[in-house]
């Protein structure tokens, strides 16, 4: 396993992957749709698949001494640990925003607890729908990011059309997070078991999927 | 001794399908596999490592299920498709330091020893190296990992007769080591310099599986100038098709003393045209 994932980072892995977990900087913008900071994952997965496919990745590492199962359990771990590192790389830019002393994000949601919790479901969504698509062909990069793009988008507009409208989003979730701190650590425990569920449904569905994949 | 078995191998697509594919490689030897394009000579080799999933049979190497043991398996052998057409612009370095952190026999001293014998410069790109190169380097990858199979989907293609011919010398170098190779090519040639059995797949079928001087002295190639040959003959003909001057088929061997013309040995590219001519 930490040869595959030694290749999956000296190989496949786009370099734009390390330069878009920086932009968690985007938390400190005064005022901005902040799910989209954790968005820039998205497109380093992408950007990662799409290099594997041009650099015919997938045959590269079956002709190693590993099974297919393996394989998978390799691009979950760097998706993985790419979206933990810019949540990670993000909290403190948050705690930045929080102390600017200027009011909290016109655009939507403030950058708090809340939010990270809201994001660790937004990735989990993408996941969902970029691998369950994704792995049922690797030669198609484009079909799964289009669409998992467009189910983000809508959530997006959804979560920050929350923010100003449901009362309990706006009042006590879009808020800093010396308040409702309670509310808040909820959504970010549910958010983390929602993301965890849904990765180990994808990964297993993603396994089978691949499982019957012809090369 | 036999390293890889392979029974009853068949895969079904919507428009084709490898049927009931059995062969077997001995040790040592050079096997050359081949078949015109579209045959199914990359699918099997695919199906030889679960690239693809055969719709049924079973592959054994070193007598053991590659299913059950695909790990170990992959550890003693290598699979090479072309050259290399992976990661064509990260340096050699980078591609080989990837590769041996998976191979518990990965011996350094070997890999540079090959390194040196073709003249590989560890700080190219494969998209810097000329064909005959990046197929050497994939060699030298399978070699520093010991591997004691090398299937070769098309090593030879599209490199000029000095390379083909290198590349021919390594592998029978190899071949005299103990190394099994089994080689997938539709240059024909290069099996008549190299290779010691044959094994012929015909729109998903093995049609011939046999050492390569018996495959061809079963045959003979007749040429005639007009097309009068009586009906009784004709149909020992496999192949009948037009020549420069004349016509020529293709007989069994045991028929040539009905044929009252110009007959000489067949080589392997007469063999598989006229075949592929007749049954087409």
């Amino acid at each position: 396993m930490k040869n595959l994932l030694k290749k999956e980072v000296h190989l496949t892995m786009h370099p734009t992957a390390i330069l878009f977990l920086f932009l968690s900087v985007l938390l400190i913008v005064p005022n901005y749709p902040y799910y989209v900071t954790f968005f820039y994952t998205g497109l380093a997965v992408f950007f990662t698949c799409l290099n594997g496919r041009e650099n015919n990745d997938v045959f590269f590492t079956m002709t190693m001494p590993v099974a297919k199962k393996d394989v998978i359990k390799a691009r979950f771990t760097l998706v993985v640990i790419l979206e933990l590192l810019q949540m990670l790389i993000a909290v403190p830019f948050a705690i930045i925003r929080q102390n600017m002393g200027i009011p909290g994000n016109a655009v939507g949601m403030d950058a708090n607890i809340a939010l990270f919790g809201l994001s660790f479901v937004m990735l989990g969504i993408f996941n969902v729908v970029f691998f369950g698509i994704y792995y049922k062909d690797v030669k198609k990069v484009g079909k799964p990011f289009a669409v998992s793009s467009i189910v983000i988008f809508i959530y997006i507009c959804i979560a920050e059309a929350c923010a100003h409208i449901v009362p309990f989003v706006r009042d006590r979730l879009d808020t800093s997070d010396n308040i409702y701190v309670t509310e808040k650590l909820i959504v970010l425990i549910a958010g983390i078991l929602i993301y965890a569920v849904m990765n180990v449904y994808i990964y297993k569905k993603s396994k089978k999927n691949f499982e019957i994949y012809d090369i | 001794m036999n390293v890889l078995e392979v029974k009853s191998l068949c895969k079904n697509y919507k428009d084709f399908s490898l049927k009931n594919v059995n062969f077997s490689l001995e040790q040592g030897k050079i096997t050359g596999f081949i078949g015109r394009n579209g045959a199914g000579k990359t699918t099997t080799l695919k199906s030889l490592l679960n690239f693809v999933n055969p719709t049924s049979g079973e592959v054994i190497f070193f007598n053991k299920s590659f299913k059950e043991n695909e790990f170990e398996i992959k550890q003693r052998i290598a699979f090479l498709l072309g050259g290399v057409n992976y990661y064509l612009n990260k340096k050699l370095k980078t591609i080989t330091n990837v590769t041996k952190s998976f191979y518990q026999n990965w011996d350094n001293n070997t890999y540079k020893k090959y390194m040196k014998q073709f003249d590989l410069d560890e700080n190219k790109t494969p998209a810097q190296l000329s064909e005959g190169m990046k197929v050497k380097y994939s060699l030298t990858l399978a070699l520093s990992h010991n591997a004691e199979i090398l299937i070769l989907d098309e090593p030879t293609s599209g490199l000029d007769p000095v390379s083909r011919d290198e590349i021919l010398e390594i592998l029978m170098n190899l071949a005299d080591k103990g190394i099994t190779v089994l080689f997938s090519t539709h240059i024909t040639s290069d099996l008549e310099k190299c290779a010691d059995n044959i094994i012929y797949i015909k729109n998903g079928k093995i049609i011939a599986e046999d050492s390569i001087e018996s495959f061809t002295n079963s045959y003979k190639v007749i040429e005639f100038e007009d097309n009068i040959i009586n009906e009784d003959l004709k149909n020992k003909i496999i192949g009948l098709k037009r020549a420069k001057k004349g016509y020529t088929g293709l007989i069994k061997a045991e028929d040539k003393p009905l044929f009252n013309c110009a007959c000489t040995k067949a080589v392997l590219e007469d063999i598989m045209v006229h075949i592929e001519k007749e049954i087409l």
